[in-house]
């Protein structure tokens, strides 16, 4: 059920089909139950109209004979009672009619039988109301009602009767009934084709409706499919356009936007090649003069030892000056190469815990320096996961780097943590800190939390940004915590397989000591 | 006297170069266009080429390939002013054995030349096997059914490593220490790139490798040396 509704739902040709379905039954049904109905009624009432004159004509005639015989003194009845049931009787053959003769009083007189009918009509059959009205009025009078037979067949039809006063005998009620039967098989007749006519219409308008539909639904369905295939990223697909009607124009229209969407795309490619060509220029031409100077300033700083001191402690400033310029540059295109969506994960499957471990005592002699110390928890185990190791690798020295030099001698807590979908690191430690406002910027590039403590250390101000850049490449992110003066938390979480998403992140950021 | 051949067409860089490769008593050529290298290549036989990609006339990596149709041996480590993957990784596949991005510590680009420089195997005697292949120590050379296979130094080193102890896993770091030198690296295309040449080389099929076999996220081993055809 939810699926046939979920199907109707995606289907334009269903829903409108199903509609057109819907309000043709509707209107075929009303038209047709009208027609129908008028056309029963009108025969109806024409065969009751001339019924009734019939009717009175035959009472009329009836009335006339009994009068005439009436007038022989020694009149017998009988043969002539017997006629006038007997005479509607004959062409009753052809009309359906019945006669019916009831002495008002009961009796038999001058031979004429208290009751008589034709053709076996169940004297019951005519409806009592009527003789009641007409015994009351003694005037012509008409009722519908049910020509029941002995045999028990019963046709609807119409009564009509008047008391006719016959001399000598009294009054007698006479009754005309007519039975409906040719007209209700014509009736029937017509209700029959109005049915097939109206299931032949309903049928040729679904017909007509799904050609119409096939053909204005096929281009947009093409349409559709084509714009599938330009999202997803194939640039060259276009629609077929024949003829110059709406949906040739709409194809047109359609070809015109993805010819404009492809150039758009092609040109801000061009741009960003541009980009990632200007940056590997820049980098080739830098590099080669500052390898240079870097080569020509160590051979100076090495025999420093020979120079006046002033020149020496230049050699010493022209070499950490040097670096700490190479290592503004690496950064400088590194971060260009994430900006031109240059940047490329080289994957390896690597044991992130034995490379964070290694990384932590690369730098236990920078800490013991610093007068701070790595406490490494939940480093027992190996923990595989697909990744660039040098990124990785990059993105915790930084961390590592970071903490420590805002550890204020504190100790700097490392934790890992996995789940099913991915793996967390925190680096967490208990000095400066940093104030909840200041979370979402440390992040940004050359930003410092503190101008006036800005180059004690020889950060270039692009780690964390670059950090941050290298997990989401990832396909991760990392995540900090701080409070002033209490301490900061940096939590890298990195998908295990690539391209698995992460369920649950391993490793909050928010310390559970913390609030 | 160690000769190094310089190639790199900046000149300034290149004497800066000889000054600090005479400083640690090695001889220095410095050739300046890419297509007249492999020339002077032939002609001074250098024990080892540090190369530019990026050079004027033929480019560095087609210098590379050039060079290792004439010697498989001498070690060629490029000198490259950009550290992106495509670049390093088609210079390793032309035949370079290693690589130094600009801008470098000398005292590394010394490191690194001395240890390409180096012999391997030197602390063994006698000689090793490794799947069906037999590794002659003392001549440098490797072998199967008595048929030399032609291999670069760094390839025969990166064999050795493995023949050494077979059935020790090394992991891409641990091969980088024992082979590159590198005493802290994580950049482990040098690894997978020298991995894939040597199999093509020594492998009867390089897509189903029984010598050097791969353990799924660790590293490598040496197959069983009981020789399988």
């Amino acid at each position: 059920m939810q699926r046939l509704f979920s199907f109707f739902r995606r289907s334009l040709f269903l829903k409108v089909f199903s509609l057109a379905a819907f309000l043709s039954i509707i209107l075929i049904y009303f038209v047709g139950s009208n027609v129908y109905g008028r056309i029963s009624d009108g025969i109806v009432e024409e065969k009751i109209s001339s019924s009734i004159s019939q009717g009175r004509a035959a009472i009329q005639y009836a009335e006339y004979r009994f009068t005439i015989a009436g007038l022989n003194r020694n009149v017998d009845y009988t043969v002539i009672a017997d006629e006038v049931v007997k005479s509607a009787n004959i062409s009753a053959e052809e009309s359906g009619r019945e006669v019916a003769l009831f002495n008002a009083a009961g009796k038999k007189v001058a031979g004429i039988p208290s009751v008589s009918t034709s053709n076996f009509l169940k004297p019951e059959a005519i409806p009592s109301a009527l003789r009641e009205k007409i015994v009351a009025s003694e005037e012509l009078d008409w009722l519908p009602g049910n020509l029941e037979y002995v045999n028990g067949k019963v046709i609807p039809g119409i009564f009509i009767g008047k008391i006719i006063e016959i001399p000598r005998a009294g009054k007698y009620e006479m009754y005309v009934a007519y039975d409906f039967a040719a007209q209700q098989s014509n009736i029937d007749l017509i209700g029959r084709s109005l049915w097939g006519t109206g299931f032949l219409l309903i049928a040729l308008i679904l017909l007509t409706a799904s050609i119409v539909l096939r053909l204005v639904i096929k281009p947009v369905q093409v349409a559709a499919e084509v714009a599938e295939s330009l999202t997803a990223g194939d640039l060259q697909r276009r629609m077929a356009v024949k003829g110059e009607d709406e949906i040739a124009r709409l194809g047109l229209a359609f070809n015109q936007m993805a010819t404009t969407l492809a150039n758009q795309i092609s040109k801000l490619e061009n741009l960003s090649r541009v980009q990632q060509r200007f940056v590997s220029d820049v980098s080739h031409e830098l590099r080669t003069p500052l390898t240079t100077i870097r080569m020509a300033s160590d051979v100076i700083h090495s025999a420093r030892a020979s120079f006046d001191p002033t020149i020496a402690r230049s050699a010493e400033l022209l070499l950490s000056q040097i670096e700490k310029f190479e290592l503004l540059l690496q950064d400088l295109l590194e971060v260009s190469r994430f900006d031109a969506e240059a940047a490329v994960l080289s994957l390896d499957r690597v044991d992130i815990a034995t490379l964070v471990r290694r990384c932590a005592e690369d730098f236990a002699l920078l800490a013991e320096e610093k007068g701070t110390s790595l406490r490494l928890h939940g480093f027992e185990l190996e923990i595989l996961v697909d990744a660039d190791p040098r990124r990785i690798e990059r993105v915790i020295r930084n961390l590592i780097t970071n903490a420590v030099d805002h550890s204020e001698s504190r100790p700097v807590d490392i934790n890992i943590a996995e789940n099913e979908s991915a793996v967390s690191i925190g680096i967490r430690d208990y000095g400066v800190g940093i104030a909840k406002q200041y979370w979402s910027r440390v992040f940004d590039r050359f930003w410092r939390a503190d101008p006036s403590r800005s180059r004690i250390r020889g950060g270039t101000g692009l780690g964390l940004s670059i950090a941050k850049e290298d997990a989401v490449l990832h396909g991760g992110d990392i995540r900090v915590w701080g409070e002033l003066g209490v301490g900061a938390n940096f939590v890298l979480t990195i998908p295990k397989r690539v391209g698995v998403p992460i369920s649950s992140i391993p490793l909050s950021e928010i310390p559970t000591t913390a609030e | 006297m160690t000769s190094i051949m310089v190639v790199d067409d900046d000149q300034d860089l290149a004497e800066m170069l000889g000054i600090v490769l005479n400083g640690v008593g090695m001889e220095v050529d410095l050739v300046s266009r890419g297509d007249e290298a492999v020339e002077i290549f032939r002609n001074s036989q250098p024990d080892l080429v540090l190369l530019d990609i990026m050079l004027p006339g033929t480019d560095g990596i087609e210098v590379c390939r050039e060079i290792r149709k004439h010697s498989t041996r001498v070690p060629i480590v490029m000198l490259t002013a950009k550290s992106d993957t495509h670049d390093i990784v088609k210079g390793l596949e032309a035949g370079a054995d290693d690589y130094m991005v600009k801008p470098f510590k000398p005292s590394e680009l010394v490191a690194r030349i001395r240890t390409r420089l180096r012999r391997a195997g030197g602390d063994i005697n006698g000689n090793l096997t490794i799947g069906d292949l037999a590794i002659d120590i003392v001549e440098h050379t490797v072998s199967r059914g008595g048929k030399e296979i032609p291999l670069t130094r760094l390839e025969f080193d990166l064999l050795v490593a493995l023949a050494k102890e077979p059935g020790r896993v090394f992991t891409r770091e641990a091969l980088l220490g024992e082979v590159w030198g590198y005493r802290h690296s994580t950049d482990t295309r040098l690894v997978n790139v020298h991995i894939q040449r040597l199999r093509a080389k020594i492998e009867h099929d390089a897509e189903n490798p029984t010598i050097v076999l791969t353990v799924r996220g660790v590293g490598y081993k040496a197959g069983g040396s009981g020789a399988r055809p």
